[in-house]
């Protein structure tokens, strides 16, 4: 498998504080990585920098071949709009457009819109009879199938999932976790932030956090079921 | 996509989007009102000076002479409508020679004015009249209009007979009119130039002629310039008090009109750029996400400038409706008539509209310097 994600001694740190402390992994095209760690161990940084939402301080982060650091402006816009597909734990819909709409948002920013293509994306997530319906009138389950949608639309070579079951219950949780076990087979590749152990395991690999550096998974999760 | 996101977005903040269609609204309405008023403040002030009367007056220069006799104080009358004619200036609403002499009623002595009876009504529109202004001359029936002072001492009534003597000469004319100027002309009789030219033994010979001339006291004065040219021997001149007064009111009420348009201008952005500061406030969530969708900077705010520029379309158009009506309303109450109608008012008030809203929206421009990261860190 080719190499996805390489991050060589990423640094990041916000006034005195440093979230990332020199972290270095790979990631191969197709696998599903299970960030783990304590909160404010650095997970989301991570997550951020390599979306190109948030710039490292020092070191690299290399995705598809881009080192994400040496993007400007318009540069980390392409890059966004091309090559990820961000789930976050909020949904982050825009809550005055339909569920259609906040999918056709994605493709507007990528290219042109196809609305056919975004109604097939909502029903593969289960919503095909909520497609008109506003953020507002789903429940959170729905929500976050919406952002999956929306993440998928443009096809990109990588899902970031910041603790995409956070807000949920568990039969949504479940749903979910079922459309990220599609994604997987499917070949996509995932980095996703969570904190539960149960979901941890899904993941075919687990990196763990403490204070800003890489630390060894502890045993429990270790096992894959 | 980019129309349907933003009528989602108009939607979306309607709530606040009303408070600045209102201040565009009412901006616009007014700066409407008052640009259809200056576009036609001109033609109206015109009006209505002409409703004062004459403006330009030629008369005997001080070195005149007729017929190579001694300085007199008459005019040819010929030679002095010939050159009105002979410059064919459309803006010319009237024009009337007189020639004054005293004759006597009885033994009353009254100043009969020798004139064209039927030109007053246009020369002096602010007259009135009982009466008629001249009636066709029938055989041996010679119509005039007299004035109120002097149909009081002599105790005259509509269709009363007028014996006038001068000099011997006598004449008889039928009053048709009864004249209120509420000046000078109250105590005079008007009639027939050609019979008073008789009476005084002066055919062809006037006093001096009176025009009514539309225009700007600039135009009047331009014409004046050129039938002064054509008349060297006489005096053409406007009469100054009509004329100055009417240019002087002219450049104050524009003054003033432009002002308020500026102040008003000023006072629709600051409404707007309150309301877009709030709004950009409430935006920042979104735009942090657009642009993590992958939305350039340009795009994002093309969107948003979008809605404003759409606000200041929609309060230009539908202010200055009520503008133009306004306008209409105020000319009614400050001149008595409508005023008229200018298309060009709406794309104007459109365009001032749209660039107000777009300035009020400087705090919305700010938006391209959002990071989504922070946003979503919810800083």
């Amino acid at each position: 498998m080719a190499t996805l994600v390489q991050v060589e001694n990423l640094r990041k740190e916000f006034g005195n504080v440093c979230a990332l402390a020199g972290v270095s992994f790979r990631v191969e095209a197709g696998e599903w990585i299970a960030i783990m760690g304590p909160s404010g161990s650095g997970k989301t940084t991570l997550i951020n920098i390599l979306g190109g939402l948030d710039m490292p301080t020092s070191g690299q982060a290399i995705v598809d071949a881009i080192d994400v650091g040496r993007l400007d402006e318009s540069g980390l816009t392409r890059f966004r709009a091309q090559k990820i597909g961000f789930i976050f734990q909020q949904f982050h819909l825009v809550p005055y457009l339909t569920a259609l709409e906040n999918v056709m948002l994605a493709q507007y920013f990528h290219s042109t819109t196809d609305e056919k293509e975004a109604r097939e994306a909502l029903e593969r997530v289960g919503l095909g009879d909520r497609i008109e319906h506003l953020p507002g009138k789903l429940s959170g389950g729905e929500q976050q199938r919406v952002a999956v949608a929306r993440a998928l639309i443009n096809h990109p070579k990588l899902i970031l999932a910041d603790e995409p079951t956070g807000n949920l219950d568990e039969a949504n949780e479940e749903t979910v976790i079922q459309l990220f076990h599609e994604l997987h087979r499917e070949g996509h590749t995932i980095l996703m932030v969570t904190h539960a152990p149960s979901i941890g395991r899904l993941a075919d690999r687990r990196i763990a956090f403490a204070h800003g550096r890489l630390v060894e998974v502890p045993a429990s999760l270790k096992t894959s079921l | 996509m980019f129309w349907r996101l933003l009528w989602k977005l108009l939607r979306g903040s309607s709530g606040r989007l009303v408070v600045a269609i209102l201040a565009l609204v009412s901006g616009a309405m007014v700066i409407s009102a008052l640009l259809n008023l200056e576009f036609d403040i001109e033609r109206k002030l015109t009006q209505e000076f002409r409703m004062l009367g004459a403006n330009l007056v030629i008369s005997p220069g001080h070195d005149a002479q007729i017929n190579g006799a001694a300085p007199a104080a008459l005019m040819n009358e010929s030679e002095a409508f010939a050159a009105i004619q002979s410059l064919k200036d459309p803006a010319v609403v009237a024009a009337a020679p007189f020639l004054y002499i005293v004759e006597r009623a009885g033994d009353t002595p009254v100043v009969v004015a020798g004139t064209k009876l039927e030109e007053l009504p246009e020369l002096e529109p602010a007259w009135r009249i009982e009466g008629q202004w001249t009636t066709p001359s029938r055989e041996n029936q010679i119509p005039c209009i007299v004035g109120r002072n002097v149909v009081r001492q002599l105790h005259l009534a509509l269709g009363s007979t007028l014996l006038l003597s001068y000099l011997g000469k006598t004449t008889q004319a039928t009053l048709v009119g009864i004249v209120d100027a509420g000046g000078a002309e109250d105590n005079q009789v008007f009639m027939g130039l050609a019979e008073v030219q008789r009476l005084a033994g002066l055919p062809g010979q006037i006093g001096l002629a009176q025009l009514s001339v539309r225009g700007t006291a600039k135009n009047i004065s331009e014409y004046a310039a050129r039938l002064a040219a054509a008349l060297p021997s006489y005096e053409v001149r406007p009469i100054r008090q009509v004329t100055e007064a009417e240019g002087d009111l002219l450049n104050r009420i524009r003054l003033l009109i432009g002002s308020m348009v500026v102040l008003i201008l000023a006072l629709t952005a600051l409404c707007v750029l309150a309301t877009m500061a709030a709004l950009a406030m409430e935006r920042r969530q979104d735009v942090g996400l657009m642009k993590a969708l992958g939305g350039s900077i340009a795009r994002i705010v093309a969107l948003f400038m979008a809605e404003v520029g759409v606000l200041g379309a929609a309060g230009g158009f539908v202010g200055a409706i009520l503008g133009i009506e306004l306008s209409r309303w105020m000319g009614q109450r400050v001149f008595g008539t409508a005023i008229s109608l200018r298309w060009e008012i709406f794309p104007l008030t459109i365009a001032l509209m749209v660039a107000v809203a777009l300035a009020g929206a400087l705090p919305l421009r700010l938006l391209g310097k959002v990071k989504p990261a922070v946003i979503f860190r919810g800083e």
